[in-house]
């Protein structure tokens, strides 16, 4: 019963119940089957053979075989192949990958370093211009606050006023 | 006295063991029956024992076997029924 173009039924796993042909016989166990199912290796117990045989040729290619089926009204399962992909490898850098680094992060350093150096002197800049005046307002101010705490806006006022006189 | 609903045994007792190393009894809800053939009710194999929740969150691939029948047959009524349709 077993043989090459033998139609048969898959009883077992997830492909069961569907129609497949035997494409090959491995050995006294194991054949390779295609059709509606994958194509793939497949132990004799878990086939059902019928009567029906199809004219292929040992080990048919699967276009072959789909050609075959079409006439008999079925339908093939189409697999994707799986997409190739490299095996993910380190690679050694060259010497001059590591020079351009190195160079890469100097230039960053010495970005962040000017930054820095360019906000500390804005600071500086920043307090030393009209500090004093600063401090002598402020001083006036809580003085007033203390006496005079509803009118805020009218005591600055006062101060300038002050101050021009 | 505990409460009248833990007296019964409608809920699962837990023994667990507290962070204090002490066991203290904990309730739970029953979980369902085991999934059975429904051609010789053979207990199915591949098919979670758990409540409606769990099982709501679980993926479908989870749930049952993935061939024809797969949740509601054994593979052996499975194997049998398709063999037996092919045959006649």
């Amino acid at each position: 019963m077993i043989e090459v173009g033998r139609l048969c039924i898959k009883i077992a796993g997830r492909d069961a119940g569907l129609k497949c042909v035997i494409v090959d016989v491995l050995d006294d166990k194991f054949v390779l089957i295609d059709g509606e199912t994958r194509r793939r290796k497949c132990n004799i117990l878990h086939l059902e053979p019928l009567k029906e045989t199809i004219k292929i040729k040992k080990n048919a290619s699967h276009e072959s075989i789909k050609k075959e089926f079409e006439t008999l009204g079925l339908k093939v399962m189409e697999t994707k192949p799986k997409p190739k992909t490299d095996r993910p490898r380190k690679k050694r850098k060259t010497s001059e990958q590591l020079r351009t680094r190195k160079e890469e992060k100097k230039k960053l350093r010495d970005l962040f370093t000017r930054k820095k150096e360019e906000k500390v002197e804005e600071k500086v800049k920043e307090n030393e211009g009209g500090s004093l005046e600063e401090k002598a307002g402020l001083v006036e101010e809580k003085k007033k606050t203390e006496s005079k705490k509803d009118k805020k806006k009218d005591s600055k006022k006062e101060v300038k006023t002050v101050k021009k006189e | 006295m505990p409460e009248p609903y833990k007296r019964s045994r409608s809920l699962r007792r837990l023994q667990v063991k507290v962070p204090g190393g002490r066991i203290s009894l904990h309730y739970r809800n029953r979980k369902p029956g085991k999934a059975e053939c429904s051609n010789c009710s053979a207990v199915l194999k591949g098919v979670p024992r758990e409540r409606s929740l769990k099982m709501h969150n679980m993926p479908k691939t989870k749930k049952r076997p993935q061939r024809p029948y797969g949740g509601n047959l054994c593979s052996r009524c499975m194997r049998s029924l398709i063999v037996g349709k092919a045959r006649s």
